[in-house]
C-alpha cells in the first residue's frame, strides 16, 4: 500500500466524542470532584509589583474547614497574579473564608505596566546598514514608514488550567487539562519522584489550550504535593481571574517599518524593528516575519521589554498574527501609495505559486471586483475589502500507535495524543478506517491517556500530521498480521495475498475474504500491533492559505462589522471535512476577536489586571461572527495529512485591518481596532492615519 | 482603593481577593431571597442573627431539596452555594460548566422554570421549588433528540466546554423560535461564549435541528 491510498480520505462524519460533549457526559479535568477531595488554591498578589504588608495567618488557619494556610511575607511579587501563598481546605468556600480572614494588605511600588512606556525606540543602524538602506530608498519612489502595535491577548481557554491529582503513595493518577498528556506524565514524575510507569495522566477531554497548556504548571505541582501530604485526591483548578492573569498570553508588540517599493510594486527592502512586551521575565516575545513575501533587503532588529505582567505562552501560531497584521498592513499602505490593487502588489511579491492561486481564488469568492478605492464607498456605512496570506511548515517528528485487532473484526487504537478540540479523535479512527478500507464504526479510538504509546503534544499544528503516519503504519501492521493468517489458510506465502478495500484476495484469483471474516480466523481473541511515524506516509509540501475579509464600518460610531470571510486553506488530504472546516472557522473567529476586541488592560498606576473576567475582556461572540466560507484547497498530487490549526488564525486580523482601511480611507495601525480608534483615524486628515 | 504615594499601602477592596463572587451573592441572597429562604431554614446556625425585615442565615450547611431533571434531590448546601456549584460538586451533574463564574459566558446555563439562566448567578437555596433542567436532562428527554442529533452530526463542538450551555440555551431558543434566521440565531446565542469559535457549525447545527422538525 502506498500513500496514494489516502486519496480515498475525506468524509463529513461526526467526530466520535461529540455526543459525550453535547450531552454533558464528557468529564473534563475540572469536572472531577471525588468524594474525599481536598481543595488547594494559590493566593495571588493583586498589583504589578510589591510585597505583602500584613496577613493574619493565624486567623485564617482557624477558619472552619481550613487545613493549612501559608503566606510568603518575603515574596517579591512581580505581577498581578503572582503567587504569594496558598490555602488548603475541605471546601472552596473555606478557601474563600480563609483568604478573607487573612485581611491581606499590600505594599506596591511603580510597576512597568504599558508597552508604550517601556519602548526604547528604533536603535540606530550600523554605518554599513545605513549605506544599505540609503541604496534601497534611493531606488524606491514609494516608501511606507509606520509603527504598528498589537495588544496582549490572553488565551482564555474555557476550561482553566488545573489538575485533580490522586497520589496514592506508590502510584499517582491525575486528571489534567493539558494539550500534552505525555509531557504531563513527565511533569508529574518530577513533581512526585515516582517513575513514569507508576503515573497515569488522563486528558480524555480538554477544554481548549491554544498553546498555554503544555505542562502541569504550578497548579499540578501543588495538587501533587497536597495529595501526597493529605493522602487524598487534591483539586487545584484556576479561577477565571487567575486564568487571565497567570494562564499565559500572546505578548504585545510595537513594530516599526520603513519599507520601499519600486514603481512596479516590487518591494525592494527597508528597516524593521520589532519590540515585544513580555511578562516579568525575559524573552518569548518573538514576533514572526516569515518570508511569505519577498521583502528584498531588510535591516532588522528585535527587542523584548519586560513588564510587570504574567508570562507569555505559546498562543496559536505564536508571533505570527502580530507580524502579519503589521506587514500585511504595510503592503496595503504601499499599494495605496502606488495606486495599485493590493492583490496585484501581493502577487508581485509572493514567493509561492500555491498562494498566488489562493489569492486569486479568494478574491473571486469574496467579490473583490466590488472593491472601490480607499474611502470611496458611499454613505455612512462603508464597505471595504482586505486580505492576507500565511503558510505553515510540515516537519517530521515522533509518534507511536498501537492497534488491537479483535476476532470479530473490530479494532481498538491507542495513541498518546490528545484532542483539545481539533478533531484529533476523528483523525485517529478515520485514518485507520481509510487505510484499511473498513467502516469507522468498527474502530474505537483511545487517546488522552499517558499509558498509551507516546505521541506529540498538540503544538505547532503537529497532532494530525505526526499521528496520521503512525496510524497508517499501525494499520498497515494490522493488515499484515491478519494477512499472515489468511495466507496460512490459503496455504500461500504472505506476499501472495493482496489487500484492498477491506478484502484479502489471493493474487491472480477472484477468491476474496472480507476483513471481518479474515479476523475470525485469528487464533487468539485479539492481536496487538504497533506503528510509528513513518516517512512512507508523510505528505508533501506546506500548508498555504489566503484569507479575505469584507467589512462594514459605521463612520459615525466607528463600529466595525465583519460581514464575510473567505478562508482558502491547503492541508494535504483533509481527513474529515467537518472538523477541518470547523477548525478553519474557529481560527478566523479568533482572528476577528484579536482584530476588534481582545485586550488585556493593566492599571497603569497599580499594575492590577483591570479586565480579568469575561465581561470586560471582550471575546468575539455569536453576533460578531460573519458568514465564513472555508475552502479546502486540495490539488492533484496533494497527499498525506498536513497542518491546519495555526495558519487559520494568522492572516485574519490583517485582512480585517486592511478592509477597514479600504472602507474608510483611514488606517488604524493599532489592534484592537476599536470604535474610538476608527473615529480617531477618520478625524485626522482625510485618508490619514491613527 | 486608596493610593497614597509611590510606595503606597493599598488595601485590596472592590477588585481584590476579599470580595469573591460568592461573597457578593451571599449579600444578594440576604437582600433578595430572604423571604423565599425562610421556610427552608429549620436549624438556624449559631452565627445567624435577625435584622429588621431580614434574616441572616450565616454559614454552615443546611439540607434543601431541589427538583432536578424531574427528580427530587436532597442535598446539603451553604446559603452562599450557587446552583452551579450544587449541581457540579454535590450532585455530580457536571454538564453545566464553571467558566467565568460571573454570568458572562453562558457556560453554566440551565433551565429554571423553563427559562435559560446562568446557574452561577442563582443561589441553590433560591432554586427550591423550581423545575431545574440541566443538559443531562435535555439529553435524556426525547423532545430534544433532534437538537442533540443535529449538534452531533454537524460538528457543533470543538473542545466542547461551552457546548452544554449552548445546547441548553438552544433548547429554549428553538422551542420559542422554531425556524430562526441567521441573525436571530446570532442574537439568540449572544449570552454564550465559545472560545474555539465553533459558531459557524453551531448555527448549522441549529438550522439542522429546525429542518429535522425542531424541538418536539
Amino acid at each position: 500500500m502506498s500513500v496514494d491510498n489516502n486519496k480515498a480520505m475525506e468524509n463529513r462524519l461526526a467526530r466520535p466524542d461529540v455526543r459525550q460533549k453535547v450531552t454533558g457526559a464528557a468529564k473534563f479535568a475540572a469536572d472531577m470532584f471525588p468524594k474525599n477531595v481536598v481543595y488547594a488554591k494559590f493566593i495571588r498578589f493583586p498589583f504589578g509589583k510589591g510585597k505583602v504588608e500584613t496577613a493574619d495567618v493565624e486567623a485564617a488557619r482557624k477558619v472552619k474547614g481550613v487545613i493549612s494556610v501559608d503566606v510568603n511575607m518575603q515574596a517579591d511579587a512581580k505581577y498581578a497574579g503572582h503567587s504569594i501563598g496558598r490555602v488548603v481546605a475541605e471546601t472552596r468556600d473555606a478557601i474563600d473564608d480563609a483568604v478573607e480572614a487573612l485581611g491581606l494588605k499590600f505594599r506596591f511600588t511603580d510597576p512597568r505596566s504599558r508597552a508604550e512606556d517601556v519602548y526604547q525606540g528604533v536603535p540606530e543602524a550600523s554605518p554599513e546598514d545605513l549605506d544599505k538602506l540609503k541604496n534601497i530608498f534611493d531606488q524606491t519612489p514609494v516608501v511606507v514608514e509606520a509603527t504598528y502595535t498589537t495588544q496582549v491577548q490572553t488565551h482564555t481557554s474555557l476550561e482553566p488550567h488545573g489538575s485533580m491529582v490522586d497520589h496514592r503513595g506508590e502510584e499517582l493518577e491525575a486528571w489534567t487539562s493539558t494539550q500534552a498528556v505525555m509531557g504531563c506524565q513527565e511533569g508529574f514524575e518530577n513533581a512526585s519522584g515516582l517513575s513514569a510507569s507508576k503515573i497515569t495522566v488522563h486528558a480524555e477531554y480538554v477544554g481548549g489550550g491554544f498553546g498555554s497548556k503544555f505542562s502541569i504548571g504550578a497548579e499540578g505541582g501543588l495538587a501533587t504535593e497536597i495529595s501526597k501530604q493529605q493522602g487524598r485526591p487534591c483539586r487545584v483548578v484556576l479561577d477565571r481571574r487567575e486564568e487571565h492573569s497567570d494562564g499565559g498570553n500572546r505578548p504585545g508588540s510595537i513594530q516599526y517599518m520603513k519599507i520601499g517599493a519600486d514603481k512596479s510594486g516590487k518591494i525592494i527592502g527597508g528597516r524593521v524593528h520589532l519590540m515585544s512586551s513580555v511578562g516579568f521575565g525575559r524573552g518569548r516575545g518573538g514576533v514572526k516575519n516569515p518570508n511569505y513575501y519577498d521583502f528584498g533587503t531588510i535591516v532588522k532588529t528585535e527587542a523584548d521589554e519586560s513588564l510587570n505582567a504574567g508570562l507569555p505562552a505559546a498562543f496559536r501560531a505564536p508571533g505570527y498574527p502580530q507580524g502579519a497584521f503589521a506587514y500585511e498592513s504595510m503592503i496595503d499602505e504601499l499599494a495605496a501609495g502606488l495606486r495599485m490593487d493590493p492583490v496585484e502588489v501581493r502577487l508581485k511579491n509572493e514567493t509561492s505559486d500555491r498562494r498566488r492561486k489562493q489569492l486569486k481564488m479568494g478574491a473571486e469568492l469574496i467579490g473583490w471586483d466590488g472593491r472601490v478605492a480607499d474611502g470611496a464607498s458611499p454613505g455612512r456605512i462603508k464597505t471595504g475589502y482586505g486580505c492576507g496570506v500565511a503558510s505553515w511548515g510540515n516537519g517530521k517528528g515522533k509518534c507511536q500507535a498501537d492497534i488491537d485487532v479483535y476476532r470479530n473484526g473490530d479494532l481498538e487504537v491507542r495513541i498518546g495524543i490528545q484532542d483539545i478540540g481539533t478533531g484529533a479523535s476523528a483523525v485517529v479512527i478515520d485514518v485507520v478506517a481509510y487505510h484499511l478500507g473498513i467502516d469507522r464504526n468498527r474502530i474505537k479510538g483511545r487517546l488522552g491517556n499517558s499509558n498509551y504509546p507516546p505521541g506529540p503534544g498538540s503544538g505547532g499544528s503537529v497532532t494530525s500530521r505526526l499521528s496520521a503516519p503512525a496510524l497508517m503504519d499501525a494499520a498497515e501492521s494490522a493488515m499484515k498480521a491478519v494477512r499472515k493468517i489468511v495466507a496460512k489458510e490459503m496455504k500461500v506465502a504472505d506476499d501472495e495475498v493482496e489487500y484492498s478495500a477491506g478484502h484479502f484476495n489471493k493474487k491472480g484469483s477472484t477468491q476474496k475474504v472480507a476483513w471481518k471474516d479474515a479476523c475470525a480466523l485469528l487464533p487468539t481473541e485479539k492481536v496487538t500491533v504497533s506503528g510509528e511515524f513513518n516517512d512512507e506516509f508523510v505528505g508533501n509540501g506546506v500548508s498555504d492559505c489566503a484569507q479575505f475579509a469584507q467589512v462594514e464600518v459605521d463612520t459615525e460610531t466607528g463600529i466595525v462589522h465583519v460581514r464575510k470571510v473567505v478562508a482558502v486553506h491547503a492541508c494535504g488530504k483533509p481527513v474529515n471535512r467537518l472538523t477541518a472546516e470547523n477548525q478553519i472557522c474557529g481560527g478566523v473567529i479568533q482572528g476577528i476577536s484579536f482584530a476588534l476586541f481582545e485586550q488585556r488592560i493593566l492599571d497603569r498606576r497599580t499594575g492590577g489586571h483591570v479586565n480579568h473576567d469575561m465581561l470586560y475582556y471582550k471575546i468575539a461572540g455569536s453576533k460578531d461572527v460573519p458568514e465564513i466560507i472555508p475552502v479546502l484547497d486540495v490539488e492533484e498530487g496533494d497527499n498525506g495529512v498536513k497542518s491546519l490549526g495555526e495558519p487559520a488564525t494568522i492572516p485574519t486580523s490583517a485582512a480585517i485591518a486592511n478592509a477597514v482601511a479600504n472602507a474608510t480611507g483611514a488606517r488604524v495601525r493599532h489592534l484592537p481596532i476599536t470604535p474610538a480608534r476608527v473615529l480617531a483615524a477618520l478625524d485626522s486628515a482625510k485618508g490619514g492615519v491613527a | 482603593m486608596r493610593i497614597e504615594d509611590d510606595a503606597a499601602v493599598a488595601e485590596d477592596e472592590g477588585i481584590g481577593l476579599r470580595t469573591s463572587r460568592r461573597g457578593f451573592l451571599k449579600g444578594m441572597g440576604l437582600a433578595a431571597g430572604a423571604a423565599a429562604l425562610l421556610p427552608a431554614v429549620g436549624n438556624a446556625q449559631e452565627d445567624a442573627h435577625e435584622t429588621p425585615g431580614l434574616k441572616e442565615l450565616g454559614r454552615g450547611e443546611r439540607e434543601i431539596t431541589l427538583k432536578i431533571n424531574g427528580e427530587s434531590r436532597k442535598l446539603k448546601v451553604e446559603p452562599r452555594t450557587t446552583l452551579l456549584e450544587a449541581l457540579r460538586v454535590k450532585l455530580d451533574l457536571t454538564g453545566a460548566k464553571e467558566i467565568c463564574d460571573r454570568g458572562a459566558c453562558g457556560g453554566c446555563t440551565v433551565l429554571v422554570g423553563g427559562k435559560s439562566l446562568a446557574s452561577c448567578l442563582l443561589l441553590a437555596m433560591d432554586a427550591q421549588g423550581e423545575d431545574v433542567v440541566t443538559v443531562e436532562g435535555i439529553a435524556k428527554d426525547p423532545r430534544y433528540s433532534n437538537l442533540i442529533d443535529a449538534f452531533c452530526e454537524h460538528d457543533g463542538a470543538q473542545c466542547g466546554y461551552c457546548i452544554p450551555g449552548i445546547v441548553v440555551r438552544s433548547a429554549e431558543f428553538l422551542a420559542a423560535t422554531p425556524n430562526p434566521s441567521p441573525d436571530e440565531m446570532r442574537a439568540g446565542l449572544a449570552g454564550n461564549i465559545c472560545r474555539c469559535g465553533t459558531y459557524s457549525k453551531i448555527f448549522e447545527s441549529m438550522a439542522a435541528c429546525s429542518a429535522k422538525g425542531g424541538i418536539k
